[in-house]
């Protein structure tokens, strides 16, 4: 503790601002008492050190892009605050025909962003937009289902024969066979309806334009993007924002010293150091907290390139990462995973027979795939360095060098090559372009399928999915299959158990580590509270402060 | 005169000073890393670790503390000496070798129209970016085709201003933005590796030399016993090695002790953006990057590679100060 003060006496007299033990920022009052009626006005400042690739609902699409997405459209089902599937766009539904069809009734007098009135040609429009051959959309797979996606993805036919408007107001679905998950998937920002002028074919240069609570006003890639509110949008008095606004890229850092001007309302990158202050300070307890544990990352191996084609090179990948060193990057908010489903996700199952640390074991499957090592001289294992894509953001340039320490010692050596976010992602989803990278993936509704589904069935091979790992087994396929029919909750657990336990031991991802989400918000902003299911729901929070943040700064600096 | 220039930079402290701290820095990139207890990409996490899970601080095992990864913060800054100071002196020794062929033969031929074997010259240069950037076709192709002129005689080009062409080059290469120009170069190779960086340096560290040196030139090429040896029958080269390299020698030594400072700065700062070399490699820049975001729990990350930059660019500066004044004539006044 000693040589820990000197170094910051030594950094004091840098002028370095520095503190031991510094505290956490004074909250920022709002103008109002706890119980205050919500109010219209304001806008919502938030950033990520991320980017966001496409605002585009049918396109390609990543985490932080799902927050913007979900606010600008709305979809015919939804989850509420609590996590229940409750009809939005949709007045209601009927299912039919054993489960095979879905009707859809939809709202009267919805007004969509362009000011003209959803109806029942929008949807089938927007669902033919979105699952055309020609569109990047790489949740397409989850679709499959819907009668006639084959014919119509592979361009044999002009419409979907599974999607039919049967009046101004009515459109329904039919399906190959029943599927338990066919309602959740319907909640995610794919297949919502988008304006007319998306046209009837997915377009890089269209402005997005749904029926959400928040319209687009600006994008400036990489730095900006703003929406405002949706005047007309069909739940009356909502929402009560002016507008929301992200600033991308920003350093974790910077993100903070904003927060505590004001200039960010919610700060949800933190650094390790931050996360533990503002965790330990009172004042900020009850505006403090973490999400679900719906996220797993891992370590994914394309199974098409070698030498992760061998799945003895796999099992030993699996074998060979200390999952708790992981964990140790950000003690707390990072969970040991050694399956796919992490634990906040309904269907996670404990005795899934999962992947675990053994080195002896490890050393072993590279003697069977062929490429004994020998630690002792160092001499064995693959013989060529293999290339690991990765982007200097978060976590990853810190998991990717330890990935790096604990491979080498299993005779595979890992050559770390920087590239920004975007080529990142488009080099994972190439085939064969990147042998080895980071798995990373986040639940889009609360079901194993939204698991199975997009990362590791055939189906979701890139192109039409995320299966980066490009992994294809027919049991596997099968299984995901069978449980999207099944509808007894067991049976469907037995299958969902089967396929994770093929997935442990063929290891297309070494599964390492699950992630909560700490995030501070300042006491002004109201009823923005974690949603179960998406990112960010704001449709009814709101700003208690008149006050700009600028003025607010003023203000301050007057009082001092 | 060297005994007198060796005797002047004793008198001067901040020489004294400076050569201290490069001599210190010297021996640290050197016996650095031999004495340190971990290799710089080890982690331990069985004492690098407190028992709240955070990375040790300053101690007898970790005398610079450990890094996020547990990593021994020492052992990483003296393998990032080690790797500062060959990037910087190797980067610094092509910019001075560039700068001084251009800057001095800009300045001999000025305002004397010259005739250069130009097909020659951009056919050499399309072969190495061929060679270089993977197309060997291209590279073969225009080999034949510089065969091919050779064996026709036509490979004198006209009478130019070289002089002009010169520094328009230099002015070209001074307007593209220094870290843009890295990106390229880093996109070209599909990485960025040690080589990629002292090159980039190197190419673009010697524009600002070529022009002090080439007003150098101008200023000896005039002078009477110059005049007098070439009226003697002195050819361009001899004039050259004997009496311009012998008075711009000064100055460049000077600008190449202050230009080694520089490219210590631009090597972190390149490791600080992210578009040095990729990781494990410890670099001053990266560890600066990758400990800011603990400053204010583990101020060590950051105090490190921080003083070890300002040190050394701060030693390097002083030597040269020193090293001005000592070789200024003006000084014997």
């Amino acid at each position: 503790m000693a040589g820990v003060c000197a170094v910051c006496a030594v950094s004091a007299l840098g002028s370095l601002p520095l503190g031991c033990n510094q505290a956490a920022p004074a909250p920022i009052p709002g103008d109002s008492n706890e119980d205050a009626p919500a109010r219209r006005g304001g806008i919502l400042h938030l950033a990520s050190f991320q980017d966001i690739r496409n605002l585009d609902p049918a396109g390609p699409s990543d985490g932080l892009s799902a927050e913007p997405q979900h606010l600008l459209f709305a979809g015919l089902v939804d989850f509420d605050d609590r996590g229940y599937l409750v009809a939005d766009l949709a007045d209601h539904w009927e299912i039919a025909d054993g489960g095979r069809t879905y009707r859809f009734v939809l709202r009267q007098g919805v007004t969509m962003h362009d000011g003209s009135e959803l109806v029942a040609d929008d949807v089938k429009r927007s669902v033919e937009r979105a699952l055309h051959r020609t569109t990047p959309n790489p949740n397409a797979s989850y679709f499959a289902g819907i009668t006639g996606y084959r014919a119509f993805a592979s361009d044999l036919t002009d419409h979907l024969a599974g999607v039919s408007v049967e009046g101004r107001y009515i459109v329904s679905f039919h399906l190959d066979e029943p599927d338990a998950t066919f309602l959740p998937m319907m909640t995610m920002h794919t297949l919502r309806p988008v304006c007319r002028s998306a046209g009837d074919r997915y377009r890089d240069d269209w402005t997005p334009c749904g029926a959400g609570p928040f319209k687009f006003a600006e994008w400036q890639p990489g730095t900006l993007l703003r929406l405002v509110r949706h005047d007309a949008y069909f739940r009356p008095g909502l929402p009560f924002l002016d507008g929301v606004e992200w600033s991308f890229n920003m350093q974790l850092v910077a993100q903070r010293f904003r927060f505590s001007e004001g200039e960010l309302d919610v700060l949800r990158d933190l650094t390790q150091s931050d996360q533990r202050r503002f965790a330990a300070d009172a004042r900020w307890k009850r505006l403090a907290g973490v999400d679900a544990d719906k996220r797993v990352y891992g370590e994914s191996m394309n199974t098409r390139m070698a030498p992760f084609d061998n799945v003895e090179v796999r099992r030993a990948v699996a074998a060979a990462i200390d999952r708790e060193h992981y964990r140790l990057l950000a003690p707390g908010y990072m969970t040991v995973l050694t399956q796919l489903i992490p634990p906040g996700v309904p269907g996670y199952d404990a005795n899934v027979a999962g992947q675990r640390y053994d080195y002896a074991a490890a050393l072993e499957h590279m003697r069977k795939a062929g490429y004994p090592y020998d630690p002792a001289t160092g001499q064995g294992g693959w013989p060529t360095p293999i290339v690991y894509p990765l982007y200097d953001r978060g976590l990853l340039v810190f998991t990717a060098q330890l990935l790096q320490e604990q491979l080498a010692r299993i005779g595979l050596r890992i050559e770390l090559r920087l590239m920004s976010w975007q080529a990142f992602l488009t080099l994972q989803e190439r085939p064969g372009a990147a042998a080895l990278s980071q798995g990373a993936w986040e639940m889009d509704y609360p079901d194993p399928s939204s698991f199975f589904d997009p990362l590791f069935t055939t189906g979701a091979i890139p192109e039409a999915g995320h299966n980066v790992a490009f992994y294809s087994n027919g049991r596997v396929d099968h299984l995901v299959a069978e449980a999207h029919r099944e509808l007894d909750p067991e049976r469907r657990r037995d299958l969902y158990r089967e396929a994770d336990t093929i997935l442990c031991d063929e290891a297309p991802w070494a599964f390492a580590y699950g992630y909560h989400r700490f995030y501070v918000r300042q006491p002004y902003v109201r009823d923005l509270t974690p949603h179960p299911v998406w990112p960010l729901e704001a449709t009814r929070a709101w700003i208690d402060r008149v006050s700009d943040a600028g003025f607010a700064r003023l203000l301050r600096g007057a009082i001092r | 005169m060297h005994a007198r220039v060796w005797s002047r930079l004793r008198r001067s402290p901040s020489a004294t000073a400076g050569g201290a701290l490069v001599l210190a820095l010297v021996t640290f990139a050197v016996v650095g890393p031999m004495v340190a207890r971990h290799g710089p990409l080890e982690s331990d996490f069985v004492h690098g670790i407190t028992d709240r899970q955070t990375p040790i601080g300053p101690c007898a095992a970790f005398p610079l503390g450990a890094d996020r990864l547990f990593r021994d913060v020492f052992a990483r800054l003296a393998w990032g000496a080690r790797f500062s100071l060959v990037v910087a002196v190797t980067s610094t020794t092509i910019a001075i070798l560039l700068g001084s062929l251009v800057g001095v033969v800009a300045g001999w031929v000025e305002g004397v129209g010259t005739v250069v074997p130009w097909p020659l010259f951009v056919g050499a240069m399309a072969i190495a970016s061929a060679a270089a950037l993977g197309r060997p076709l291209i590279a073969w192709a225009v080999a034949i085709a510089i065969v091919l002129l050779v064996a026709s005689g036509r490979t004198r080009g006209p009478r130019i201003d070289l002089d002009g062409w010169l520094m328009r080059l230099v002015d070209v290469m001074l307007a593209f933005p220094f870290l843009l120009l890295i990106l390229a170069i880093g996109a070209a190779f599909e990485r960025t590796t040690a080589a990629t960086v002292i090159l980039t340096l190197g190419a673009t560290g010697w524009l600002g030399i070529a022009r002090m040196l080439r007003a150098k030139t101008l200023q000896v090429r005039s002078l009477d016993y110059v005049e007098a040896s070439r009226a003697l029958g002195q050819s361009n080269f001899a004039l050259i090695v004997r009496h311009v390299l012998p008075n711009v020698s000064g100055t460049l030594i000077v600008s190449a002790t202050v230009q080694v400072a520089q490219m210590i700065v631009a090597e972190s700062v390149l490791g600080y953006l992210g578009v040095g070399i990729s990781p494990p490699t410890p670099t001053w820049g990266r560890m600066l990057l990758e400990g800011q975001e603990d400053l204010t729990s583990a101020p060590w990350l950051v105090v490190a590679p921080a003083a070890a930059i300002v040190l050394a660019v701060w030693a390097f500066n002083m030597v040269g100060d020193g090293l001005r004044d000592a070789l200024d004539p003006a000084a014997e006044v």
